[in-house]
């Protein structure tokens, strides 16, 4: 039977707060080492009283674990390391008793090799339908323009395979063949995999590597028109059949290429803001606001429905293909000297240790990612400043088990700490003695507290999900200042000036409020009236990495619009 | 919308043509039935009244009433959220223009008084009219101390008891009544109260209030202040939590009305009559300070420190003193940091405490209404110090 949506407002995501996870890095139940549904729904508590709207879980499904679940075996089962079925479901009305929703993984460009549709594909007679749910070729010199993700890995996009005397296309590690979209069947079992949790009251999907669904030769094989034809029937399928639920767009893609795939409104609901982030990182370590205003500038409008879904960290390295080569190599410098810290061109580390752990600056660029225009998706872990292991494989360096407390494994798990699915943190440190959420609920002053209040904080505002954003330009370029506004459609707006300091020292800032004339900003974290706006520059010292939210009330007969 | 209820009928819908007014009655004796029935009748032609009551009506003597039988619910002294489902579900049913609907022992209220709380949704925009009783001295205080206070300062609103009950709403408040309703219907909470005022404010919707002159009060099953006060305010708490967002806005609050023309305090004697508060309060002061200390930041707990050693008849509590007792209970609900039951229990006898001091500042002859505007504007007063330690729940403040 099909569920109801569990959120009633049909722009729900756009006040969400999501949170990312895997359930085999969060809490295990039965002592086997691998994180479980049963662990994660005892954690849900947790998550709740973090502030968290929306869960979203990494890949669960059956599968060979060869790219952490990304190389699906069964599109309509649950991983028996994590549980059940049942135990899926039981999680998911968990969450939604708790008011929270719930996004999974539909990576739809591939499948693992392991799947039954490849098995009997490589047998299939060449042209035939159950062929043709793959790509194949008889030569690798097909499709040439489209570039290799994986570089650390892959040498070629194509690979032959021995049964079936051709090779197959894909797109990412070799044991993940792409699925064919050109094929309707395709279609109808991507469709049926999506209606299978969709029915199920699953809240949202996450569109894994959407740019490469569709091959052409002579194109790089990304972005084609076909892809969006795709995008576009599976949107409609599920505004036909279901009511308020969302597709996040994976496309790390430049701005312009990002923006097709809101469409009219008809394509992704959400789409990951690939290209400011790294941004973010650079305006912090050049102490200096042209990095993001560039960036943003750059952005283009999106359809009313739609929303960024803004990160700082998440479960892959630190993407830099969308910046300069020059750019890429500050980053190095800045951020990964160590050789170790890189993979695939980019830095696989967690936000703590990106910023040396300083405390100020991982305030700072959370106050971004919480002010910026969209909705933010936190990693598990950062709320506590959660450390990495570079000494661990791929992208492993960030997936390791979430550190409830001091206890053995972290309480991660009870299990002989050699069975653990990769070991837990223990450097002096970001290990679990000194970094874990026990702790840091005991202390109010600790980062995992902090977060939480910030996070009640801007649930409190809808401008931050909803308003506009406007940049102002201060002649200090150590300051960054913008303006969110939201009108509220009754005639008053709710306005917020936010002032971040990116400087490792104090800094004085000038800035030009005369529009808001009369207003009278009240800081936002202590409720503190600031003095009211008049046509003069408006000057504000910031300490070190600081921020200010204001939030500008209108003064008795002067409203702020 | 869910049906909580079923709810016969005694006249078809589909031979109505509309109706104007629905009238939601609460369970009560012939006597005062027949009586609110000739109130109404008095105030307004029969024929565009609809008259719901879960009990049988008396169609005899009024024979052009038209009648149907509400969902029976629980006999209580205020309204419901079971309440406000039927009252919506009876209007959207019938297709009536506006609902009054009226606790019980109503028939101690005017006509006048239920024609004007009527006429307010009726023939103007006012969508939710709220009456303002006038009640004997000392009584309804847990309203007067916390309830209009809070709504006061939060809400801005000057409503001054926001849980009448009796109201009249317009067919869009009844629906967002309903709506806030089911949440506690759907988990067999029909019993519990609603905030009429705060959805109202929260949905921009206007709001009037009318003098209705005395009436008598629907008691509490149990008289009993340690049920009482508890759900009360923890019902209030968790409609501010879910409102948060609202109140946190600037508002400014709507011209004062002419002061509520209250009867002075009686001459008793007030130290007999506040002797066992202050026990009480003494003993919490002993007893409960570890619970308090997690609540009350240092300055609170300094100003009860001071008051537990005052003697009775100077016994005084400052207003600001008091709107932070109640800011910081509702922020210590809000974040559990404590079992929510123990923390409500806990501010019982700080809640005697006010009621002393109340009592020995009307004994000295300030106008009791005077003190409790005093009291609402200290709320006011305070708002900031609440959305501070809202916003950023630091236990480490003055």
């Amino acid at each position: 039977m099909k569920k109801l949506a569990s959120a009633s407002d049909p722009l729900w995501y756009k006040d969400a707060i999501i949170y990312e996870l895997h359930v085999r890095a969060f809490s295990d139940s039965n002592g086997d080492g691998i994180g479980d549904f049963p662990g994660l729904l005892s954690r849900l508590d947790y998550l709740q009283g973090l502030g968290v709207t929306c869960i979203w879980l990494l890949p669960f499904f059956p599968s060979p674990l060869r790219d952490d679940g990304y190389d699906i075996a069964n599109y309509v089962d649950v991983n028996p390391a994590y549980g059940t079925l049942d135990d899926f479901k039981s999680f998911l009305d968990a969450a939604h008793q708790r008011n929270m929703q719930v996004l999974i993984e539909l990576v739809i460009n591939h499948t693992s090799d392991q799947h039954p549709w490849f098995k009997a594909a490589r047998l299939a007679p060449p042209g035939s339908p159950a062929r043709e749910m793959y790509v194949w070729s008889n030569t690798d010199h097909l499709y040439k323009d489209a570039g290799i993700i994986f570089t650390d890995t892959e040498k070629s996009n194509w690979t032959w395979d021995e049964t079936a005397r051709a090779y197959y296309w894909h797109r990412f590690f070799s044991h993940q063949p792409d699925l064919n979209f050109d094929n309707p069947m395709v279609m109808e079992e991507v469709l049926k995999a999506m209606r299978f949790w969709l029915d199920m009251g699953v809240d949202a999907l996450r569109m894994d590597a959407i740019p490469y669904l569709v091959e052409r030769d002579g194109t790089s094989c990304e972005n084609l028109p076909e892809t969006h034809r795709v995008i576009k029937k599976i949107r409609a399928a599920i505004d036909a059949e279901y009511a308020n639920r969302l597709i996040l767009a994976e496309a790390n893609e430049a701005p312009a290429d990002v923006r097709p795939y809101f469409g009219d409104g008809d394509e992704c609901h959400m789409a990951f803001n690939f290209p400011l982030m790294p941004r973010i990182y650079m305006a912090l370590h050049q102490e200096d606001r042209l990095p993001i205003t560039d960036i943003m500038a750059q952005m283009p409008a999106i359809p009313a429905n739609c929303q960024w879904g803004l990160f700082l960290r998440n479960h892959d390295e630190l993407t830099l293909a969308l910046v300069s080569e020059e750019e890429r190599d500050y980053m190095h410098i800045a951020y990964s000297n160590d050789p170790r810290m890189r993979v695939n061109g980019g830095i696989r580390r967690r936000l703590a240790p990106l910023v040396d752990n300083n405390r100020r600056r991982i305030e700072l660029l959370n106050s971004l990612l919480l002010s910026f225009p969209g909705t933010p998706i936190l990693y598990y872990g950062d709320e506590i400043g959660m450390g990495d292991n570079i000494y661990l494989g791929d992208r492993n360096s960030v997936r390791t088990p979430m550190q409830w407390n001091s206890d053995r494994n972290a309480g991660f798990s009870k299990c002989d700490p050699a069975r653990l699915y990769l070991p837990i943190i223990m450097d002096p440190i970001y290990g679990y003695q000194a970094i874990n959420v026990e702790a840091q609920l005991s202390d109010s002053s600790s980062l995992l507290h902090w977060t939480r209040n910030m996070i009640a904080l801007r649930k409190l505002f809808q401008v931050f999900g909803r308003g506009t954003v406007s940049f102002l330009n201060p002649a200090n370029h150590k300051i960054l200042a913008y303006l969110r506004d939201l009108d509220r459609g009754d005639g008053s707006h709710e306005t917020v000036l936010c002032v971040a300091n990116l400087s490792r020292f104090a800094q004085p800032v000038s800035l030009d409020l005369a529009d808001h004339t009369g207003a009278e900003p009240v800081e936002m974290l202590g409720y503190v009236p600031f003095p009211t706006i008049t046509e003069a520059a408006y000057v504000l010292t910031l300490a070190p990495y600081s921020f200010l939210w204001l939030e500008l009330q209108p003064s008795h007969g002067n409203p702020t619009s | 919308m869910a049906t909580t209820y079923p709810s016969p009928d005694s006249t078809a819908p589909s031979a109505r043509t509309g109706t104007e007014l629905l009238v939601l009655l609460a369970a009560m004796t012939p006597e005062q039935l027949e009586s609110v029935l000739a109130n109404l009748t008095a105030s307004f032609p029969e024929e565009s009244l609809l008259i719901a009551s879960p009990v049988a009506m008396p169609t005899d003597s009024i024979p052009f009433l038209r009648f149907v039988v509400a969902p029976a619910a629980t006999p209580s002294w205020t309204l419901t959220a079971a309440d406000f489902v039927s009252a919506y579900q009876l209007a959207d049913k019938y297709k009536a223009r506006a609902i009054l609907m009226l606790g019980s022992q109503s028939g101690s209220l005017a006509s006048s008084a239920i024609c004007t709380l009527a006429n307010a949704v009726l023939t103007t925009p006012t969508d939710l009219a709220v009456p303002c009783y006038e009640l004997p001295p000392h009584a309804g205080l847990v309203n007067s101390s916390i309830i209009y206070p809070l709504t006061r300062a939060l809400f801005a609103s000057r409503v001054r008891f926001p849980l009448a009950v009796d109201l009249s709403l317009s067919l869009r408040m009844a629906e967002r009544l309903a709506g806030a309703a089911h949440r506690f219907t759907a988990m067999n909470q029909g019993e519990a109260p609603l905030w009429p005022v705060n959805e109202a404010a929260a949905a921009g919707f206007s709001i009037d209030q009318f003098d209705v002159g005395p009436r008598v009060q629907p008691q509490p099953g149990g008289p009993d202040l340690n049920t009482i006060l508890p759900l009360v305010t923890g019902s209030l708490f968790s409609d501010i939590d879910a409102k948060a967002a609202f109140w946190q806005r600037n508002r400014p609050l709507p011209p004062a009305r002419n002061a509520m023309s209250m009867p002075p305090a009686p001459a008793t004697d007030a130290a007999a009559e506040i002797a066992p508060m202050l026990q009480a309060f003494r003993l919490a002061y002993t007893n409960l300070q570890e619970i308090w200390s997690l609540v009350l930041p240092p300055n609170s707990l300094l100003g009860l420190k001071r008051l537990a050693a005052t003697d009775a008849a100077a016994f005084r509590m400052p207003e600001s003193l008091w709107a932070r007792i109640v800011f910081d209970f509702l922020l210590a609900y809000r974040l559990r940091t404590i079992n929510r039951g123990h923390l409500l229990g806990a501010l019982i006898p700080l809640y005697l405490a006010w009621v002393a001091s109340h009592i020995n500042i009307t004994a000295s002859g300030t106008n009791p209404e005077s003190h409790i505007e005093a009291v609402a504007a200290a709320f006011e007063a305070e708002k900031p110090h609440l959305i501070s330690r809202w916003r950023w729940p630091d236990r480490f403040n003055p």
